[in-house]
């Protein structure tokens, strides 16, 4: 569990799970009696510290504070992770905490960050662009079999030839505008 | 005889009956009718119940889902609303799949987040579903996503309570484990509950009608809740196309 690994617990008991066939299928949770009242048992979930996290958020500075919405869990999974790669649609020169709009990352967790606008379409990114709902519906429908979802990988993926590539293949015109693109590289 | 209310305006009427003056009470994902149900209650007979409602910023005090996620971790949240795509005799309910192969579903559901702890965390669950069916209400489910109840020696501060449909209200018996129906909704009869439920509903000899939503109850959630409902963009849409469209001129 990312929670146990963000603060650096080996394991955290949790409440529920107890008789479902998800518990079954998990061997990284296990129902244990707590250590302090024997008789009473919870779930215990192992905890995780992945050696990489990446993911997309708004904002960065060139020092790799990220401002990084309202999403928490980023900050959880950066906690938790070794290496913490964050692409995003902005970078600035700097960026105070006070400036940043829901959760601050502070760069002493980021290592890397990679200005990559678009990055998280086909999904949205507050304050920039929304769902494309249009290139969702495509994904649903080619997802239904592995045959049309090989086409669809192939097409948005293996065919890709970089990162402007794809914003223009996929990205909906009106969206782009100007200053699309782009592939700045900040060590922090 | 023919209701002149909408099955969501019924369920949401059967929800606000059940919801307790000061106790924190909270609606997750796509839970239209449990909101308009708690706002309902709250305009009637419980005026200081604690709202939540996942995905509205106006009836959402924190500013990360981690609160109140252990909010209801540390057991103090009273009442909270689930769904599932099965319900079973035990009060089981399946958000994963359906087939009779996990390895190899018919078809796959997202899961639900917070579900297998909120159901064991919140001190009551209500079940909805709108579709009471053979095909919803089975002996056992595909794919258990949180179980009814837990043996004795585990950690858990609830159970659900009732099952609100738009023909009958089931509710929990805690001693033997398994839903039994309650009350049934006219021009509902038991024996059409009986019919369009895949379990065994227990003795229904002596069970009695619910009574219908009353004029007030109607005329709130018709004007006061869903006009909250739009002004604070919870569920605007569906406000609009769900409530007081049957209204009698």
């Amino acid at each position: 569990m990312i929670q146990a690994g963000s603060v650096g617990a080996p394991y955290v008991p949790v409440l529920g799970l107890v008789g479902t066939d998800l518990l079954k299928r998990r061997d990284d949770m296990k129902i244990c009696p707590d250590p302090f009242n024997p008789e009473v048992k919870t779930v215990v979930a192992k905890a995780y510290r992945p050696d990489f996290a990446i993911f997309h958020a708004q904002k960065a500075d060139r020092r790799g504070n990220v401002s990084a919405g309202w999403t928490n869990d980023d900050t959880l999974l950066a906690e938790a992770s070794r290496h913490v790669i964050v692409t995003v649609e902005e970078v600035v020169d700097e960026l105070a905490a006070a400036e940043a709009k829901g959760s601050f990352l502070p760069s002493i967790l980021v290592d890397t960050v990679v200005h990559a606008p678009f990055g998280a379409h086909p999904a949205g990114c507050p304050d920039y662009y929304p769902v494309d709902d249009a290139a969702m519906k495509t994904y649903a429908r080619q997802a239904a079999s592995d045959e049309s979802f090989a086409a669809y990988l192939e097409e948005t993926t293996y065919s890709v030839t970089s990162h402007e590539d794809y914003v223009a293949r996929f990205v909906p015109a009106e969206w782009r505008g100007e200053g699309a693109g782009g592939d700045e590289r900040d060590s922090a | 005889m023919e209701r002149d209310y909408s099955n969501e305006e019924l369920m949401a009427v059967l929800i606000s009956r059940e919801v307790r003056n000061g106790e924190i009470a909270a609606s997750g994902a796509l839970s239209m009718i449990p909101a308009a149900g708690l706002l309902l209650a709250r305009e009637l007979h419980a005026p200081n119940v604690e709202i939540m409602i996942l995905g509205s910023p106006a009836f959402m005090p924190f500013k990360t889902s981690r609160q109140f996620h252990f909010l209801a971790h540390r057991g103090e949240l009273g009442l909270f609303f689930v769904s599932g795509v099965q319900i079973d005799r035990q009060g089981n309910y399946n958000l994963h799949m359906v087939g009779e192969d996990q390895d190899h579903p018919k078809v796959r559901f997202p899961g639900g987040y917070g579900g297998g702890m909120l159901y064991y965390a919140a001190r009551r669950s209500i079940i909805f579903r709108t579709e009471h069916s053979r095909r919803a209400f089975v002996e056992k489910v595909d794919f258990i996503s949180a179980a009814g109840t837990s043996p004795p020696d585990t950690l858990r501060y609830g159970n659900p309570c009732k099952v609100i449909t738009p023909l009958a209200t089931m509710h929990m018996d805690l001693q033997e484990g398994l839903l039994k129906l309650e009350s049934y909704n006219p021009p509902a009869t038991v024996a059409e509950v009986v019919e369009n439920t895949g379990f065994d509903l227990g003795d229904v000899s002596s069970v009695q009608a619910a009574p219908a939503p009353t004029e007030e109850e109607l005329g709130l959630l018709r004007d006061a809740v869903r006009r909250k409902m739009i002004e604070t963009d919870t569920y605007p849409d569906w406000a609009r196309s769900h409530l007081g469209n049957l209204r009698i001129a």
